[in-house]
This record gives structure tokens, C-alpha cells and sequence, in this order.
């Protein structure tokens, strides 16, 4: 018997439907994955089971009974406890504070962690401050406080992206002596290796959707990545109606050249390791991967955002491998980037200033001496022309840009990219949480700029996007380029490459 | 429009909220409210003298506190315009009552102003500088600065800058030619006022007229985005500190050289920390902060009237002040908690 359950789980945040009548389930003793690209809904459902947010509709049950979670006391005192992603630890605390602040009894709960502690082998040093401790240790402290009060399900969330490589076979030693005493495990991840190597079944989150409950004997991580990414059948009727503007007959007219360039990686960013590729204008070069294989990082170091270790980059035999962000528009370069909240938009200013936050530099709106003052009218002008081409739908371009809907949030992004007709084009996930028409829209103007000769680096974590608007697909792997594909390459190479193989193997 | 309306209204709805609050506290200290208020409205605007005085207060409120707003616009929290104050102040003596004293007035005085705003820009800089260099928070810095400052102050007037008799802590008095001139002949009005509201004039149209203004909003605003769309964001948030410290030093200055003459010790009956309060009343908006100084100008003009005539401590127009600045934070709070819980279209 099941001793949790989901059924018909959806949650609607504003117009994006997060979650769409998932299912789900647990039983005692087994670690469950939960799998999916960033944005597919895990975090959501993480949340909705320790009673952070609540489903739009849908039931839980605890073995057979209808429970609600309206905050987290709620799910802790039916054995619910959460290992977070970011710890929830008070730095300038003891382990032993936070334990005690972590606790529902009002008395410090340090035998039961401290029997917990001996159980799994560890030593922790309860009264040193949690700023002083390796990450590994904190997350030790935060996987204590999660089992306060004895808790049977645990959730991680991403409980390995903060980790180094030996800690995580640590984690997963502890994992696996967690499940043994009977507990129930949820394990968030989009890392198909980790999910191989700990977990007992796994279910596939793919844009809200359930794409899947199996058993982890019963499948591989080919047939994984192929679920998390989409179905071999499924097709977006918008994406695939105009489909490949012919490989044209160029004339051998190299507009970008990137060759050996490396990163450094970070805690919380993937190494580059040797990328080379080259890219002739009017065409669309698609980067395919599962997320965190070194996307993100390629799009800054291309557009100045991130320093680069080694390697070249030229653009029309130019090398600018030295560039910044001030000199993106005089050389043509734009930049989509993944986030728009975060790093496309203002969502406190105008929408009109959201539209002109690059165009206030540019000469014919500069006025005075040194071009100190700004011409307030013309970019008025100019905004409006912007949202008028870019099908912007807003009823006043003075109200705030978070005012907009997403897709018309992304519009603006958009517009402000490709406004000046840049002859390289980095667009990062550019439809990333947006409804089928923005989607189509966006798309169309992408191919636009394509037929209209310009160049495209476009990475996307949605293969249907990336087999729609490429003439060629290179797949990331671990930071690395594991092989530059034709469109036409059928999805099961294609998952099968994102997942390691290089494309002549997987011919081969 | 509908926007401005209900600001406005939220704004007089603060106002009249801490308007009963004062009234209690009157009450609670067992005074007759009528008489406190009459008393009150007749110090800030009973006579055209105390009119002036309202104005002449008006003048070190507006400038700090658009010294202020302008760092705040930015996401700076520049807590300093205390210590900016006092060493703009520091500057024009040294110029105008030391170095230079021997100069003509009209030298003299823009001489003692421009030191007066390069002490402040310096002092803020500094700030500034530890923010975006070394990532020090500027509110932990400038409030440093400020008891820095102070000491500072306390050094020079005991020891080079003291006067000649050596009889107090104080500085030697501005000669005439170092004062700014009167606006208003018998009253305590000076020019003062008139380079208040140039500076306004300058902010507003650095603000919303320049590209610099334009580039301090969107690091305000958002300075990842910032970045992304090419504005060096360390350089404008140093030059905002600047601009910041400039106007807090400046009117340390025009104080000096248009009211006080002499530096002592408590030089600065809390200027640069009115100045948060002035900033916020007036929305970080220049105007709007012209409005919200002359509004504790009066407050500061009446509460010397109220406490001759009427018996109450003056310190109860600090008090009123202190309960606006809190009043207007509840009701910002107000404003901003329903658009917090709305949760981004797209999920982590």
C-alpha cells in the first residue's frame, strides 16, 4: 500500500499552469527520482508536499487518508521533512541553535539529532557556528533537521548541486542507510547518472506533466533523457508548420569562429572544456543538452558576461574574445539571456524604459554636451515603435514592465535584441515558460532574422525548439561538445548524445 | 494619473495618521493640544519672520534630503549625510574662516561651497568606494563615517581650528565676506535657499534628463539586468555616492555660511539623519522632497515657538518627525506586501 499519494495535482501561477494533473507516489523504503528539466514543475511539487504552496486542484492521501498541507507544521507533524536545495540555516547560529529553532517542541531536540548523527556514522560538532562548516557538514545538519521528530518521508531538493563529487558518494551512502531503516525518499534532480546509480523508481516531469512513473531497473539513461526532453512523437503543431530553410548555398563566409575555449567552473557553474565551432551567417547553429551541461556558461562567455581560460573567439576574423556587454550592440552581437526577470527586464520600471535600456546610449538620442542628456521624447517614440513591431500588448508603456503578461515580458527582451538587426544572434531558452502562441511568435521572429541572414547561437533545453529553428545541432555534454549534428538526426541519437555518447558511436 | 491619486492619498493619509499619533503623545504628556498646535502653526507661519525661519530651516532638509534620495534611488543606503554634513561643514570653515578669509565675497563663498561639496563627495566616496571594491555595505560604512566624522570635528575645534581665545571648542567666526547674503533683509532668510532649489532643479533634470540618471535607476532597479545591457554598475554606483555625499557636504556648507558662521561641536542638530525622512516623505522624488522639507522645516520653526509660548519640549517636533518616518514605512509596507506574494509566471 502506498503510504502517500498524489492525484490530479495542478497548480496554476497566474497564466502558467506549473503543474497539470500529476500523480504520484511513495511506498516505504523506496527513493523515489524526480526528474525534469528546470521549469518542469519539480520544485513546484516539492513545495506543494511541505506545505509551502498549495495545489490548484488535486488530492493528496496519507496511507488512505485525504491530508492538506496549508503550511509546513502541517506536513512536518505527518512525518514530512525537506532537505533543501539552498539550506534554511541560520548561519551565525550553532548546529545546535538551529536545531532547536528547526524543532516543534520548545525544548532543543540535540538527543534525537545527536542518535540520528551517531546512527549514520557522522560526527557533528553541535555547538560550532554553521558558517564554519563545510558544505557537506551543513547539509548534514539540514538532513538532521529534516528527520526531527522522526520523519519518514524526506524530500531533496537537488540535494547534490552544492556538492563536490566525493561528497555526493557520501550523500548517497546515507541515501541508501535512510532507506534501509524504511523510510520513503524523494530525490529532485535532472542529473540521469545520479538517478541511475541511487534510485529505485523514477518518475519524469516534463512541463507539468507526469511524462512517466518506472522502475529504475527497468530502464536506462538514454530512455530517460529522451522522456525528460520529450517524446520521439510529440510534435508542437506551431514549431514544426515552416521547418528548414534549406541548408542555403553560402559562400564560404565564416561570421563566427570560436575555437579551444575553456571556463572555469564554480560551485554553482559547469566548467567549459575545448568548444570549436564555427557559424556562417543565415544560419541557426542549436545547442542541445540537459540543462547544466555548460549552456548558461557558453552564453555568457560569448557575450562577455563570463571570463574565459582559454580558447579564441572571432567574428568576422575580429577576435573578441576581450568583449563586454557595452560593446555588444556596435558589434552586432545580441543577447537573449535565460532569464528575463533576472536579467532581461526591470520589472520595476516602465515598460518603456525596459525597451530603451541599451537605445539610451545611441548617438541620435543623445543630447548636449559629451551627449550627457537624453532625448526623453524620442525614445518615447522609439519605445512605442518597439512595441508596435514586436506585438507588445500594453495598454500604457508608463506602467511597470512586471504589469505584463510573460510572453509580453519576453517581447520586450526580444525586441530589444533583435531591433538593430545583429549579425549574431545568442538567444537562451528564448520561450522558456511561455504559452503556445508567444512560443510561435517568438519563433517566427527568430526564423525572420534568420532568412534575413543573421547568425544564430540559439541554446535550448526544449529539443523540439532546437530541431524546429537549427541548420545544425551541437550537443553539450558536461561542458564538452560531444558532436555537431544535421537537423534531421533522429531524437534517439540525439538523447542518446546528451547523455555521453558521441555521435559516431551512437551510429556506429 | 489613478497612480499619482492614490500615492497622494496615501501620502495625507500617513500624514494624518502620525498627526493623531502626535496629538496622543501631546495628551499622554498631559498638555493642552490646542494651545500646543496654535503655538505650533504660529511659529512656522504666524509672522513674515516666521515664515522666513520655516524657509531658512527648510534649506539644509531640502538639500540633504536630495542628497540622500538620490543614493536610495539607486539601492544605496546612504545613512551618512550626518557625517557629509559636518565635514562639508569642515571644508567652508577651513576655506572661509582660515585659508582664504582674506578674499573678496564673491571668490570667497562659491570657493567655500565647492570644498564644502568635494568634502562630502569624499566622505561618501570613500563609502563608495569600499562598497564596490571590497563589497563593504555602505549602510554599515557610512554610519562608521558619520561617528568618524564627529571625532574629526571634535579634534580640529580643540586643537588647529579652535578659536583664538582658546576659551571653547569652537571655530573661528566667518568673516562677512565668507557669508552668504540675506534674501529677505530682516529676517534669517538667506541666498541659501536659492541654490536649495537650483540643486533640485540639477537633480530632477540629472534624474530623468541624462543618461547617468537613467543608468542610476536601472542599477536601482535591477542591477544584474544592469549589467547585461552594458552599464558599469560598480562605476555608477560610486558616482551616485559621490553625487550623494556632494549635496549632504553642501549643505553642511550653506548652513555655515548662511545661518551658524561658527563650527562647535553638536554642530548639526541631525540634519543628515532628517534627511531619511525628508527623502522618503518626499518619494525620492526632488519635488516631492522640496514639499516634504518645507513640511519639517515648519515643524522645526514651530516647535521653538511651541516650547516658548506654549511650554512643550521643541524635542516633541522630533518626536512627530520620528513617527511620519515610521507611519510612512507601515504604510509603504502596506503598498508593497500584496504585489510580493505574487509568484513569477515561470517556476525555478
Amino acid at each position: 500500500m502506498p503510504n502517500l499519494s498524489l492525484h490530479g495535482i495542478s497548480k496554476r501561477f497566474g497564466s502558467t499552469l506549473a503543474l497539470d494533473g500529476v500523480d504520484f507516489d511513495l511506498v516505504p523504503g523506496e527513493i523515489h527520482a524526480l526528474l525534469g528539466e528546470n521549469g518542469a514543475g519539480k520544485s513546484t511539487l516539492m513545495n506543494i508536499l511541505r506545505g509551502l504552496t498549495q495545489p490548484s486542484t488535486g488530492e493528496i492521501s496519507l496511507d488512505g487518508h485525504p491530508v492538506r498541507f496549508d503550511a509546513p507544521q502541517d506536513s512536518t507533524r505527518v512525518g514530512i521533512g525537506m532537505v533543501h536545495q539552498h539550506f534554511l540555516l541560520v548561519p551565525t547560529f550553532t548546529v545546535a541553535e538551529n536545531l532547536a529553532l528547526a524543532s516543534p517542541d520548545k525544548y532543543p531536540p540535540l538527543r534525537e539529532a545527536a542518535d540520528a548523527a551517531k546512527r549514520l556514522g557522522w560526527s557533528i560538532p553541535f555547538n560550532t557556528q554553521v558558517s564554519n562548516l563545510p558544505v557537506g557538514t551543513q547539509q548534514r545538519v539540514e538532513i538532521l533537521k529534516a528527520l526531527l521528530g522522526n520523519a519518514q518521508i524526506l524530500l531533496f531538493d537537488e540535494p547534490t548541486a552544492v556538492l563536490a563529487p566525493s561528497e555526493v558518494e557520501e550523500l548517497f551512502i546515507v541515501l541508501r542507510a535512510l532507506r534501509l531503516e524504511g523510510r520513503s525518499l524523494v530525490f529532485v534532480s535532472h542529473k540521469l547518472n545520479e538517478v541511475m546509480a541511487l534510485c529505485d523508481r523514477v518518475t519524469i516531469l516534463r512541463r507539468g506533466k507526469n511524462a512517466g512513473t518506472i522502475a529504475v531497473s527497468a530502464t536506462t539513461a538514454e530512455d530517460l533523457a529522451q522522456r525528460m526532453v520529450g517524446g520521439v512523437s510529440e510534435t508542437v503543431p506551431i514549431i514544426s508548420s515552416v521547418k528548414t530553410l534549406e541548408m542555403r548555398e553560402q559562400p564560404h563566409n565564416t561570421l563566427l569562429s570560436v575555437t579551444h575555449l575553456s571556463t572555469v567552473g564554480g560551485l554553482d557553474s559547469v566548467a567549459l572544456h575545448d568548444i570549436t565551432f564555427t557559424l556562417q551567417a543565415g544560419e541557426t547553429l542549436g545547442f542541445a543538452g540537459v540543462d547544466g551541461n555548460g549552456q548558461a556558461e557558453l552564453a555568457e562567455v560569448l557575450t562577455g558576461l563570463r571570463p574565459r581560460s582559454a580558447g579564441r573567439i572571432t567574428l568576422r576574423g575580429r577576435e573578441i574574445s576581450r568583449v563586454t556587454p557595452r560593446d555588444l550592440e556596435r558589434l552586432g552581437i545580441a543577447l537573449i539571456p535565460p532569464d528575463r526577470q533576472r536579467q532581461g527586464l526591470a520589472l520595476t520600471l516602465s515598460i518603456a524604459d525596459n525597451l530603451t535600456l541599451e537605445a539610451v546610449n545611441l548617438p541620435r538620442f543623445r543630447r548636449g554636451p559629451g551627449g550627457i542628456f537624453i532625448d526623453r521624447s524620442g525614445l518615447r517614440a522609439f519605445a512605442a515603435q518597439l512595441a508596435a513591431d514586436f506585438d507588445i500588448r500594453a495598454d500604457d508603456l508608463s506602467q511597470p514592465a512586471r504589469s505584463l503578461s510573460g510572453g509580453n515580458q519576453q517581447k520586450i527582451v526580444i525586441a530589444r535584441a533583435l531591433w538593430h538587426k545583429p549579425d549574431l544572434l545568442v538567444a537562451v531558452s528564448p520561450t522558456r515558460g511561455l504559452d503556445i502562441a508567444a512560443t510561435g511568435y517568438i519563433h517566427a521572429r527568430l526564423r525572420e532574422r534568420q532568412a534575413e541572414g543573421g547568425a544564430t547561437v540559439l541554446i535550448s533545453t526544449e529539443l523540439d525548439e532546437v530541431a524546429a529553428l537549427s541548420t545544425r545541432i551541437a550537443v553539450l555534454y558536461e561542458g564538452k561538445i560531444v558532436g555537431i549534428v544535421p537537423p534531421e538526426t533522429p531524437r534517439e541519437t540525439l538523447s542518446l548524445m546528451m547523455g555521453g555518447r558521441t555521435a559516431e558511436n551512437t551510429l556506429g | 494619473m489613478a497612480e499619482t491619486i492614490t500615492q497622494a492619498a496615501r501620502i495625507l493619509a500617513a500624514l494624518a495618521t502620525a498627526f493623531g499619533l502626535t496629538l496622543l503623545v501631546i495628551l499622554l504628556a498631559h498638555q493642552d493640544p490646542q494651545a500646543a498646535l496654535s503655538a505650533l502653526a504660529s511659529g512656522a507661519f504666524g509672522s513674515p519672520y516666521a515664515i522666513a525661519e520655516t524657509l531658512t530651516k527648510t534649506i539644509p532638509l531640502l538639500l540633504t534630503g536630495l542628497g540622500v534620495a538620490i543614493a536610495f534611488r539607486a539601492r544605496l543606503w546612504n545613512i551618512g549625510g550626518e557625517g557629509q554634513f559636518l565635514v562639508g561643514a569642515l571644508a567652508a570653515s577651513a576655506l572661509g574662516a582660515y585659508v582664504l578669509k582674506s578674499l573678496p565675497a564673491f571668490v570667497l563663498i562659491p570657493l567655500m561651497l565647492l570644498a564644502g561639496s568635494a568634502a562630502g563627495a569624499l566622505w561618501a566616496g570613500l563609502a563608495g568606494w569600499m562598497r564596490t571594491a571590497r563589497g563593504v555595505p555602505e549602510v554599515i560604512s557610512t554610519i562608521m563615517l558619520n561617528f568618524i566624522a564627529a571625532q574629526l570635528l571634535s579634534y580640529l575645534l580643540h586643537g588647529p581650528m579652535q578659536e583664538r581665545a582658546h576659551a571653547q571648542p569652537a571655530s573661528e567666526a566667518l568673516p562677512l565676506t565668507a557669508t552668504l547674503p540675506s534674501l529677505w533683509p530682516g529676517t534669517t532668510l538667506h541666498w541659501g535657499l536659492l541654490i536649495a532649489l537650483g540643486m533640485a532643479g540639477v537633480v530632477a533634470v540629472f534624474l530623468f534628463r541624462t543618461r547617468a540618471g537613467f543608468a542610476l535607476k536601472l542599477v536601482g532597479a535591477n542591477p544584474e539586468a544592469a549589467r547585461a545591457a552594458g552599464v558599469d554598475v560598480a562605476e555608477t554606483r560610486l558616482t551616485t555616492m559621490l553625487w550623494s555625499g556632494g549635496l549632504c557636504g553642501l549643505a553642511g556648507a550653506v548652513e555655515l555660511s548662511g545661518v551658524v558662521g561658527t563650527l562647535y561641536e553638536n554642530y548639526s542638530p541631525g540634519y543628515g539623519f532628517a534627511a531619511v525622512a525628508v527623502a522618503l516623505l518626499g518619494r525620492l522624488n526632488p519635488w516631492g522632497i522640496f514639499a516634504s522639507a518645507l513640511f519639517f522645516g515648519a515643524l522645526n520653526a514651530g516647535s521653538g515657538s511651541m516650547e516658548r509660548s506654549a511650554g512643550i519640549s521643541a524635542n516633541l517636533s522630533y518626536v512627530l518627525q520620528a513617527i511620519t518616518l515610521l507611519v510612512l514605512l507601515a504604510f509603504q509596507w502596506i503598498r508593497w506586501t500584496p504585489r510580493r506574494v505574487i509568484v513569477p509566471e515561470s517556476t525555478p
